[in-house]
């Protein structure tokens, strides 16, 4: 005995219906990329800052944190990093003419001293800025606690860089803390942030 | 932009929300929580060596603490250089060392200290704002308080060894001295141990109304209460031979929080006075103290005995001892033993205390509006653990028509002959005139009044008396070579027995009846005392002034004339002090400065005698201080654990943003203004809102977290019967 193991016959789409599928797929695959662009320009995207009386406009990572009530002018912290938050101040001081960048570094460390665990000047460098001037930075690092003393404080090892320029008789410091896990990565993002400042 | 990506935010109830119970009335964890436990300890060859210890209670989220001044101030007894504050970590286990303090300011007499946390435990200090939140009771009002009045004292009952403990009790009694409006102690029976002292002592509605309070006597005697804690001289052992720190005995008595307003006030603006080098503190004495002239007295007018008794009748409510004091210091410790035929009598008696007086004058400790049992009373009053004198007063019988002077005032004669002045300050002159009431008085009594110049007699009248029996009588006194300024003295007596005495100050030049002591009081600002000196007299200033001075000219004050220096601001006080004046009698531009005023109206008062003589105003800024935006004290405390879904497990270092109620979480643009409070897990997930979330107001929480999808939930909110919520909150990874 034979069996026959018959097949249905293929299904014949109709021209029309071919493009509709074709236009279907299209549709979809328009509507992902649209959605993945969304994404990662909602991902990517700028907030600005300004502060006319400082004179300092800026553009820094949106969904950050925005703070303007400390001894800064303003700074940013990126609340979503597990650990500790990656930091973008920016601070002003007057200067006078004798001040050099080394005399504003060394002042800036006495105080850190007092106030950060283990904290340790790691070096010097030469800095240039957005417009092609020429700044100075300072690296160093320390150890961040969480200071609650109701909790389990998490430790973490922070490296930092100062980058200090004088102008109009007023030292800016762009100071940057980050984990040093994710330091040198994080370092794209203080790029982008000094190419974007505007003093 | 922004809400773009706000658009992704996945808006979730919390889901898992659970409350833990709320208890009504008081707030006993929140006490608790308050409550630290205080080491003064000296560094030695690296080492700290504890040298007392005490209890205190936070009384801001910025980290101010009110403790007892004497176990936190260098002394004999308790030399110590650091101030470590343990805090209450766990309610159910023993303090935790957290921090390190500074004295704010401190009044040592009345035994008050302000402590502001500075340091991290290591020695760090703490930066501007990055203190966290601390838990806090509110400071209520002392005056409200009645006998029989609930009281719940907190402290440490331990060297640290123990949980932080509360025991309930009531106010029995009030004692009175002469610091100022109110009783100076309540006096309770809940005794408790002396590290307890230093605490808090809570009416029944939560609020601190007084600091439990007691002197230890030790390094003055030898029976004194101390522990060996430590081998501190490292010898191997811990014995008699190491450093025995103080404990104090019991505690009973209560200093009422009244008197510690005008430091709190200035704690907490940051308001501290300095005297510019202008000559305010004590020399030492070297003589031993010493206590002389005891008498009794049913009540007080304006300091001084109304009349001096020998008994009291039936039904006595209300009775002073007075004595004249010499060579006494802040760091004096004294105590009153009262006994009734025999028994100690523990409602009436003073437990050992810190000296709250001047170097020397009158004092005295008494009560009012309290039942006084029929007996003989006999009064001992010890200094540093040795009795010094005693008195003896019979209670009860009928009351007697004993003839009797009484209400001395001072002044001088009008054209009319009447008396005007402000009855215990008198200008430079010729003459000085008293008037007193005399009661139940006959005709050929014996009386007499002497009249005291810096405690040598100056004068004395001896006659008969021919007044009648009831009335107001006015005698005159002119001593060779006038008026001098200085303390005078008034006794007057019957049949040579004291039945009244009084004291007043001569100072000033005449201006009318009044003396004219201080004046041309002007306000500057700078930033030395040299600018001070040059820069414009105003009565505004801007905000942001490096300090605001004040100088006045005086006129006549005798030294060791005690004068009181005043400071409001807002018409609220936040600075006074007592000292004898130590300059020459007349002169110009005593300074004093206020460095860093924030905005308010300040006004500087100068006293002679408890009597405001001068006074001026300045305002910096808009003449108001600003609004400690911390200072909310009620509320809900928000504490939870962030966990991952899956995992059950705790997320560490997640922040939490606790929107405020103006916006909805879909509204929050990550700026700081919008923001109420924030909080970050711990290594265990758990986290803990410190600042206290209003009561039926609506919050908003924002969590994002790397590599989990982002929370969000509107409309949280918490009633009056809600203080505590715990919540967990479950992350999914996305």
């Amino acid at each position: 005995m034979q069996f026959d193991t018959g097949r249905s016959p293929a299904i014949q789409f109709t021209p029309r219906q071919r493009w509709s599928v074709a236009i279907t797929y299209i549709v979809i695959a328009f509507g992902f990329a649209l959605g993945v662009n969304q994404r990662d320009s909602a991902l990517n995207q700028a907030s600005e800052y300004r502060n006319l009386e400082a004179g300092i406009a800026a553009l820094y990572p949106a969904r950050w944190f925005l703070e303007e009530s400390g001894s800064y002018v303003f700074r940013v912290r990126d609340m979503a990093h597990l650990g500790f938050k990656t930091i973008i101040e920016v601070s002003t001081s007057p200067v006078g003419p004798d001040t050099t960048e080394r005399n504003i570094f060394d002042q800036l460390s006495l105080q850190r001293s007092q106030v950060l665990i283990d904290y340790t000047v790691l070096g010097y460098d030469n800095y240039r800025l957005a417009d092609d001037s020429a700044a100075v930075s300072m690296s160093y690092s320390f150890v961040s606690r969480d200071t609650s003393p109701f909790l389990e404080g998490v430790s973490s090892i922070v490296n930092a860089l100062d980058i200090l320029t004088i102008r109009r008789g007023q030292a800016l410091v762009i100071s940057f803390r980050a984990d040093e896990r994710i330091y040198q990565a994080e370092l794209e993002t203080l790029r982008w942030f000094v190419q974007n400042l505007e003093f | 932009m922004i809400n773009l990506r706000k658009s992704a935010i996945i808006l979730l109830l919390l889901p898992c929300l659970v409350f833990a119970q709320g208890s009504a009335g008081i707030d006993i964890d929140r006490i608790k929580r308050a409550t630290v436990f205080i080491y003064f300890a000296k560094s030695v060859n690296n080492e700290l060596v504890v040298k007392c210890v005490s209890s205190g209670t936070l009384i801001s989220a910025d980290g101010l603490i009110i403790t007892n001044a004497h176990s936190v101030l260098p002394s004999r007894q308790c030399d110590g250089d650091q101030i470590i504050v343990s805090l209450n970590v766990d309610l159910s286990e023993q303090p935790i060392p957290k921090y390190r303090a500074e004295v704010f300011n401190a009044d040592e007499g009345l035994d008050i200290a302000i402590l502001r946390i500075a340091r991290e435990l290591d020695g760090r200090l703490i930066a501007a704002g990055e203190l966290p939140i601390l838990p806090f009771v509110e400071v209520g009002n002392s005056s409200d308080v009645s006998i029989d009045d609930n009281l719940i004292l907190a402290g440490y009952p331990d060297f640290g060894n123990r949980p932080v403990a509360i025991t309930r009790g009531t106010v029995t009694a009030f004692i009175a001295e002469p610091i100022g409006r109110g009783p100076s102690w309540f006096k309770t029976r809940a005794e408790i141990p002396g590290t307890m002292s230093g605490g808090g002592a809570y009416s029944s509605a939560g609020r601190l109304i007084g600091i439990p309070t007691n002197a230890p006597l030790g390094g003055l005697v030898a029976s004194a209460s101390c522990r060996y804690i430590a081998d501190t001289n490292n010898d191997g052992l811990v014995n008699s031979s190491d450093v025995c720190v103080p404990t104090g005995d019991f505690v009973s008595t209560v200093r009422p929080i009244d008197h510690s307003l005008s430091l709190i006030r200035g704690a907490r603006h940051n308001l501290k006075v300095d005297f510019v080098g202008s000559p305010v503190d004590v020399a030492q004495p070297m003589n031993p103290p010493q206590a002389s002239r005891f008498l009794f007295a049913p009540s007080v007018a304006d300091g001084a005995p109304s009349t001096v008794v020998g008994s009291m009748p039936n039904n006595t409510k209300s009775l002073y001892l007075f004595f004249d004091y010499d060579n006494m210091t802040a760091d004096t410790v004294y105590e009153l033993r009262v006994t009734r035929d025999g028994i100690p009598e523990t409602t009436f008696s003073l437990p050992p205390v810190r000296w709250s007086g001047a170097e020397s004058g009158l004092w005295y400790i008494g009560s009012r509006e309290q039942s006084w049992a029929n007996g003989a009373y006999e009064f001992t009053l010890l200094v540093n653990g040795t009795s010094v004198g005693s008195q003896r007063i019979i209670v009860g019988g009928a009351v007697e028509n004993r003839p009797q002077f009484s209400d001395i005032v001072f002044g001088t004669l009008d054209q009319g002959g009447a008396l005007v002045g402000n009855g215990s300050i008198l200008p430079l002159g010729d003459i000085a005139s008293a008037r007193f009431l005399f009661a139940n008085m006959r005709d050929g009594h014996q009386w007499s009044a002497i009249w005291y110049y810096r405690s040598v007699e100056v004068a004395r009248t001896a006659d008969v008396w021919s007044e009648g029996s009831h009335g107001a009588k006015v005698i005159r006194v002119a001593p060779n070579g006038g008026l001098l300024p200085g303390l005078y003295r008034m006794e007057l007596y019957i049949e040579g027995a004291l039945s009244a005495t009084s004291d007043f100050i001569v100072a000033g030049r005449p201006a009318g009846p009044l003396p004219e002591i201080f004046g041309n009081i002007r306000h500057t600002a700078a930033d030395s005392l040299s600018a001070a000196r040059l820069a414009p007299v105003s009565s505004t200033f801007p905000s942001s002034i490096p300090a605001l001075y004040a100088q006045f000219d005086w006129r006549q004050i005798a030294a060791g004339t005690p004068w009181t220096l005043r400071w409001l601001v807002d018409e609220q006080v936040f600075f006074q002090s007592t000292n004898p004046w130590l300059t020459v009698e007349s002169g110009s531009d005593f300074t004093v400065a206020l460095p860093s005023p924030p905005d308010g109206s300040y006004k500087l008062q100068l006293l002679l005698n408890n009597l405001k003589l001068a006074e001026q105003e300045a305002v910096v800024g808009i003449g108001q201080l600003p609004i400690d935006r911390l200072a909310q004290y009620e509320g809900a405390i928000l504490t939870g654990q962030v966990i991952d879904a899956a995992a059950r497990r705790g997320i560490p270092s997640v922040t939490i943003v606790l929107i405020s109620e103006d916006y909805a979480a879909s509204e929050f643009e990550w700026k700081e203004d919008q923001v109420f409070a924030l909080a970050t897990t711990d290594r265990n997930g758990n986290f803990q809102f410190a600042r206290p979330l209003a009561f039926d107001t609506n919050y908003s929480i924002v969590i994002e977290a790397d590599g989990y999808i982002p929370h969000a939930a509107d409309v949280f909110r918490f009633s009056a019967d809600q203080p505590y919520a715990d919540i967990e909150i479950a992350m999914v990874r996305g």
